[in-house]
């Protein structure tokens, strides 16, 4: 860890002077600064900044999206407290409850969470090569130990997968997230926010210099309430997920009317699954049909040496989502 | 019961680990690894290093920090850091940073630019077998190869070949760190010509005897200290920290303080070898076996070193066959360094020899059960030497009554979404002694000590201690304190081998009848309270056997009466001529069931059994501890745990949240259970060893138990989602 200024402003403008690296919970920045992955000279300690609250949407920051029709959720608010909150939809309250240890979640905050970095073993190694953190220096996995990186939306540059349990069910429910920076704020969808890595790895958002994640609105309650999210990993719990899947279904006389699905542990960004989507509407709620739709999921799908089952895993994850909520049980 | 004596130390914090020790002007040293897996050094640039704030002294192969050959007792020639240029792994010690604080250290460190002569480096397990050359086994004078052939058998593929039925299969395990909760680390103490070291370690008297000679000085002028050890399994017998701290607080003359960071134990240790085994077994349609043939490769370092030694540590006594053929073949790498852990050899070879098992009983048609009992051995293939106390038909017996073992099926059976599976496997750690000496003492107030070097890294030898020094004083324990973890004590106690209590507690008992011939003896001496009487002792008193009416004295009385404010006595025990006349083992039965997703084919352990024959009980509940954390041990190495190398040789995951343990949530109700027969041929404590055999055979039965659910056969470990998707 390297020496570094820190400052705690007590007003978003104060804050958002593009000088600082914000820290929050620091479960992820502190963790990187240890490793030297990160050595930001000056940071922000925004934790006195209201930037908290769980409940209906009354148009945050800005004017546009779904105000008055959603669920807001401040930036600051811990993982822990939101995945106890009634309102919160199951897809997201399970997402979270699966994720970190129960630790982690106490500190981390839901904007930190969506800012995530990924856990790909090179880009935490300041000795190897990373494209991410160094552009240009090269990409450690491409050669390297890539089972757990990513099948889709990959490139030459770059195949690390999104960590995020938390941006994935976000993802699949069409949420928004709310940023204020100098130029002051803006809404953008979630799905839109994430950047594929291409040939700049180390642009994984849309953020702007000095731009702070002020909300998360989560519309359509009414749909988010028939959610679930899968996440299926090498151990129960405190691991990252190889493959995970959100999805909300409307089924009515059996017949699929509308599915929101996105996948985790699969993608660079949260992977939403538009095709799937499509293939399901009108179609039976049957396992034959969820498997018949999975397998557009996998279209395009680039696997490496080590990860090539992360394309059947989808598939058969994406099925045992869509059974779960069919069946109305949760198992 | 006994509580353990460090519990609640340990559970409020309390306890003192070796860099929790605070010395006032104590130096902090960091350690710099290498970043190639072969090579040579060919420059460490420094300068920024020593002009880094607080930087006291940087020391490198180019200017080493003296270190003098070690010859230890546990590891035999030791490599020492620093004193040469070579590279032989990826994460090996080659520099040694001392500053004031330990930032200061980390971050100088950091600026030490390193240039290599690289050499292409071999990290691959597999293509390395054409390199494979015989190697002898760990911890064994056994030649590599050993073959028993039934008269009239001209060769073991002839056994084979005239066996009704066969099955050949090669099994494959991961190299594994043994990942201390403490991460290796020392303080040391230079003062006066007197080296002290606080470092958590298995054997204090070893290690202090090892530090001696690397800063070359008497070996009663060093003193190690270890009363609490937060974890060694092996790894433990030395350490890097000790070694670097010791002899820059020489250089120095001031006190240095190291730790390995959690990233550098993985590599800066030295670890369980990868192991690939082919086993060949052939039976009659009875299920009785003919023939054995268990090959093994390990992993090793270009100058060999440690050999796991699978087959040697099972197939050469698990089961009676009538023919045997075992190997053993190292296979050199640019790796760091092998050794003991958690039952060496017994662990990965049980998870090849009890799949085999599993495969063959398939392949009769025959319960697993049954075909292991049919072939339970009363002896060591070719050797005359019976098992001295052999009761595994009971474990079984037991093991598959409380599990409901009959229910089992072969295809498994579903419950929802899940696939159900049962898988059993027999466990085995061979009953072992090492020479100790523990001493007891006697105090006027009443309590007595019992003490040895040794240590407790978890093991529950404190409570062994004070249960069998209470037992033998015949006081109630709460008057025994013992003691551990000085290598001023007598010596003894060795954390290893799973030996320590048969060997310390059998010494406590000579230790312990001695002191009281002694305080019998003083009591009727000149200046004893019962001078001119016959005297006695029982239930900690002495008394007059001639005069009855006289009151009983506790031995505080009696040292009291005669001024004295203690009274001791050491007592030695070490292997003898028991081991000319029977093989000696702690054996036992694993259950485990499995349920298997039928989509995302994730694999959860739902209950765990293990029945263990391991002589007498000393303290259930410690015991039963050791056990079970064995056996979570061996669900980790079935499904989460394993070490993975670059091409390049670097490990890949160096770190608690990419080198997989179980959590609580990957491990149900684990079932311990014992049958209890006091195995007094060994010594007359009546205990064998059970530190380790709760680990071996686990691995198997979670594999059986995975075949049954799903009618896969996963032969290399750890076990992963992507084994059983069929369509991956």
């Amino acid at each position: 860890m390297r020496q570094f200024d820190i400052t705690a402003p007590t007003t978003i403008d104060d804050a958002v002077d593009g000088r600082h690296t914000f820290l929050a919970g620091g479960t992820t920045l502190v963790d990187l600064m240890k490793l030297d992955v990160l050595t930001p000279p000056r940071v922000a300690d925004i934790n006195a900044l209201p930037l908290r609250g769980i409940g209906a949407d009354e148009g945050g920051h800005s004017d546009n999206g779904n105000a008055g029709h959603g669920l807001r959720i401040g930036a600051l608010e811990r993982m822990s407290d939101v995945a106890e909150h009634p309102d919160v939809p199951p897809a997201v309250r399970r997402a979270l409850t699966l994720s970190a240890s129960q630790q982690l979640r106490n500190m981390a905050t839901i904007g930190g969470n969506l800012l995530q970095r990924t856990r790909c073993g090179y880009f935490r190694d300041t000795t190897m090569p990373c494209n991410k953190r160094t552009p240009g220096s090269g990409c450690s996995a491409l050669g390297g130990n890539n089972r757990g990186h990513a099948v889709l939306g990959t490139s030459d540059h770059c195949v690390a997968t999104h960590a995020s349990d938390l941006a994935v069910a976000l993802v699949a429910l069409d949420a928004e997230v709310r940023l204020v920076g100098s130029d002051g704020a803006r809404t953008t969808p979630l799905a839109d926010f994430y950047r594929t890595p291409g040939d700049t790895p180390e642009i994984e958002t849309g953020l702007r210099d000095g731009e702070l994640t002020t909300d998360v609105v989560v519309p359509h309650p009414e749909r988010a309430a028939h959610s679930t999210y899968v996440k299926v990993r090498d151990r129960q719990s405190y691991e990252f997920a190889l493959c995970s899947v959100a999805a909300s279904l409307d089924v009515r006389d059996g017949v699929v009317v509308d599915a929101r699905i996105a996948a985790g542990g699969v993608g660079t960004i949260p992977w939403r699954l538009p095709g799937v989507e499509a293939a399901l509407r009108g179609e039976p709620a049957t396992e034959s049909a969820f498997a018949a739709a999975a397998e557009v999921a996998t279209h395009g799908a680039t696997p490496l040496t080590h990860n090539g089952f992360k394309v059947p895993l989808l598939r058969r994850t994406l099925v045992r989502a869509l059974l779960e909520l069919a069946e109305g049980s949760t198992r | 019961m006994t509580a353990r004596p460090d519990a609640p130390l340990k559970v409020t914090g309390r306890a003192t680990y070796a860099l929790d020790n605070v010395v006032e002007g104590a130096a902090h040293g960091y350690l710099v690894l290498s970043t190639v897996a072969r090579g040579e050094l060919a420059s460490m640039d420094v300068e920024a290093v020593r002009a880094a704030p607080g930087v006291l002294a940087v020391y490198t192969p180019f200017e080493p920090l003296p270190l003098h050959p070690v010859n230890s007792a546990l590891l035999g020639r030791m490599w020492l850091p620093l004193q040469d240029k070579d590279v032989r792994y990826h994460g090996q010690p080659i520099g040694f940073v001392v500053a004031e604080t330990f930032e200061q250290a980390r971050d100088a460190a950091a600026l030490a630019d390193v240039a290599y002569h690289e050499r292409p480096a071999a990290t691959s397990f597999s293509d390395g077998l054409t390199s494979a050359v015989d190697a002898q086994p760990a911890a064994s004078e056994a030649p590599p190869s050993l073959t028993v052939l039934a008269d009239g058998v001209a060769s073991i593929e002839d056994a084979l070949e005239a066996s009704d039925v066969t099955i050949d299969a090669t099994y494959e395990t991961a190299a594994q760190n043994h990942a201390a909760m403490e991460p290796h680390s020392a303080l040391a103490v230079w003062s006066g010509g007197e080296l002290t070291v606080y470092a958590g370690n298995q054997a204090p008297h070893l290690v202090a005897s090892d530090l001696a000679s690397a800063v070359d000085v008497p070996v009663d002028a060093v003193h190690v200290e270890n009363p609490v050890v937060g974890g060694a399994f092996g790894g433990k017998a030395t350490s890097m920290p000790a070694l670097l701290a010791s002899a820059a607080a020489v250089a120095l003359d001031r006190p240095v303080k190291a730790a390995l960071t959690r990233e550098q134990v993985f590599t800066a240790t030295a670890n369980r070898p990868a192991t690939r085994q082919r086993i060949a077994l052939g039976a009659r349609r009875d299920g009785g076996l003919v023939a054995v043939r268990h090959d093994s490769w390990s992993t090793t370092t270009r100058e060999i070193g440690f050999v796991e030694p699978t087959s040697h540590g099972t197939s050469r006594e698990w089961y009676t066959t009538e023919n045997l053929a075992i190997s053993q073949k190292a296979v050199p790498l640019d790796v760091p360094p092998a050794t003991f852990m958690r039952a060496p050899g017994e662990a990965p070879g049980s998870f090849a020899l009890e799949s085999a098992v599993d495969e063959l009983a398939e392949a009769i048609g025959m319960d697993p059960v049954a075909l292991r009992l049919r072939n339970n051995s009363t002896a060591p293939p070719g050797e005359d030497l019976q098992w001295s106390s052999k009761h595994l038909d009971e474990c079984f017996e037991i093991g598959a009554a409380r599990f409901g073992w009959a229910d089992r099926t072969p295809g498994g059976r579903r419950d929802g979404d899940w696939l159900v599976g049962m898988g059993t496997a027999t466990a085995m750690f061979p009953g072992l002694r090492f020479p100790a000496t523990v001493g007891v003492t006697l105090h006027d107030d009443g309590t007595a000590d019992v003490a040895t070097a040794g240590a407790d890294p978890g093991t529950g030898l404190l409570g062994v201690l004070r249960i069998v020094g209470a037992e033998s004083l015949d006081v109630p324990q709460d008057r025994v304190v013992p003691r551990l973890g000085d290598s001023r004590l007598p010596p003894g106690g060795l954390s290893g081998g799973s030996t320590a209590t048969a060997s310390a507690g059998s010494a406590t008992m000579v230790a312990a009848s001695t002191v009281i011939e002694q305080l019998v003896a003083l009591a009727s001496s000149e200046e004893g309270p019962l001078r001119g009487h016959d005297v006695g002792y029982a239930h900690g008193t002495v008394y007059a056997l001639d005069a009855p009416e006289r009151d009983p004295m506790t031995f505080g009385d009696v040292l009291r009466a005669t001024g004295r404010s203690t009274l001791s006595a050491t007592g030695t025990t070490a292997p003898g001529e028991e081991t000319t006349k029977h093989s000696f083992g702690s054996w036992g039965a694993q259950f485990c069931e499995v349920r298997v997703h039928r989509l995302t084919r994730e694999v959860r352990v739902s209950r765990l059994l293990g029945v263990f024959d391991a002589g007498r009980i000393i303290n259930p509940r410690t015991a039963r501890g050791q056990l079970a954390g064995g056996m979570i041990w061996g669900v980790s190495a079935a499904l989460h745990e394993g070490i993975e190398f670059d091409d390049d040789g670097r490990m890949s995951r160096r770190d608690l949240a990419d080198y997989l343990l179980p959590v609580n949530a990957d491990i149900p109700d684990v079932d311990v259970q014992f049958v209890e027969h006091p195995d007094t041929l060994l010594s007359d404590l009546g205990a064998r060893g059970l530190g380790e055999i709760g680990i071996v055979g686990v691995a198997a039965a979670v594999a059986n138990a995975v075949h049954n659910a799903t009618g896969i056969r996963v032969r290399r470990l750890p076990i992963r989602i992507e084994d059983l998707l069929e369509d991956g």
